[in-house]
């Protein structure tokens, strides 16, 4: 095998986090023209790497990809409660994720809020290390 | 074909080694035969390890003084082989795995081992008989779980084949 399928993994990342924060809205990556919504969420899936050992192509270690999600949000309470609600369901998860795909752990981590004065709306930017069995 | 001229970068090397609870490893001739060494260096028989440490030969030496000269002298003499320390990704059912292991609590379980350098079609052999030992399993959280053993290999039982 090359690599775990990033394509499952972002099936399995839209569908965790919209269960987590549903009715609000999830989104892969960011586009202008959603933020008239009131509140939501974006996500971009980086860092996807098995590391390569000698000899077989098939001899690699655990996947540990980054999700970044950005809460978006009008008012600061409602951006971090919606944030909270990611922490409090996937900081330290482990099992199914999505129904794809059995994660060891979820570490999230928040790095910082901001407020984007271009789209009058609050931000969280959250950091998501997934441990992936391979 | 002929033995590759040029220089092969480490990930190409692979380990084998020899399979079943009781083995019978190979003697110095068939370690040195490519016919017997290739048997045992097939996808059914690899350690999936990390990397090939160095192996060969520890220095050993003894100084003698030579009256009348300046310069002493410095005499090779026995040596053991180097031991070879590897690191694997620990899979419970890895039947290869539950043999070194098997092997190791052992310690008295002598088995070939072998380490393949492939540059195309091109393989250079090199078969050694070694015992396991220190076999360990670090579950650190937020990395996978590796699990090291040491090979030390027995002493002038080694040898060199090539299929070219």
């Amino acid at each position: 095998m090359g690599q775990n399928s990033a394509a499952v993994y972002a099936q399995a990342i839209q569908t965790a986090l919209q269960s987590v924060v549903t009715p609000t809205p999830v989104y892969a990556s960011f586009n202008r023209n959603f933020a008239s919504e009131p509140t939501f969420l974006t996500w971009t899936l980086r860092n996807v790497h098995q590391p390569v050992y000698t000899g077989a192509q098939s001899n690699k270690g655990i996947d540990r990809p980054v999700c970044q999600t950005n809460v978006y949000a009008q008012t600061m309470a409602t951006c971090f409660a919606q944030a909270q609600l990611v922490l409090d369901a996937l900081h330290g998860y482990q099992g199914l994720l999505g129904g794809l795909f059995y994660v060891a752990k979820i570490d999230v981590e928040w790095l910082f809020n901001t407020f984007d004065n271009d789209n009058k709306l609050h931000q969280i930017v959250l950091d998501m290390t997934f441990d992936i069995p391979s | 074909m002929a033995l590759p001229n040029k220089v092969l970068p480490g990930f190409v090397a692979s380990l084998y080694m020899e399979p079943g609870g009781n083995p019978t490893p190979l003697t110095t001739a068939q370690l040195a035969t490519q016919a017997n060494v290739s048997a045992i260096a097939i996808a059914a028989n690899l350690l999936e390890v990390e990397a090939i440490p160095a192996f060969g030969q520890e220095d050993a030496m003894a100084n003698f003084s030579v009256a009348g000269s300046r310069q002493s002298d410095k005499i090779p003499v026995q040596s053991a082989p180097f031991s070879l320390s590897f690191i694997h990704a620990w899979t419970p059912s890895n039947t290869n795995l539950l043999l070194v292991r098997a092997d190791a609590y052992s310690g008295l379980i002598d088995r070939t081992y072998v380490i393949a350098f492939v540059e195309g079609a091109n393989i250079v052999y090199f078969a050694f008989n070694a015992r396991a030992s220190q076999f360990s399993i670090d579950p650190a959280p937020g990395a996978e779980v590796q699990c090291t053993f040491t090979l030390h290999p027995r002493g002038n039982q080694f040898g060199w084949s090539n299929n070219v």
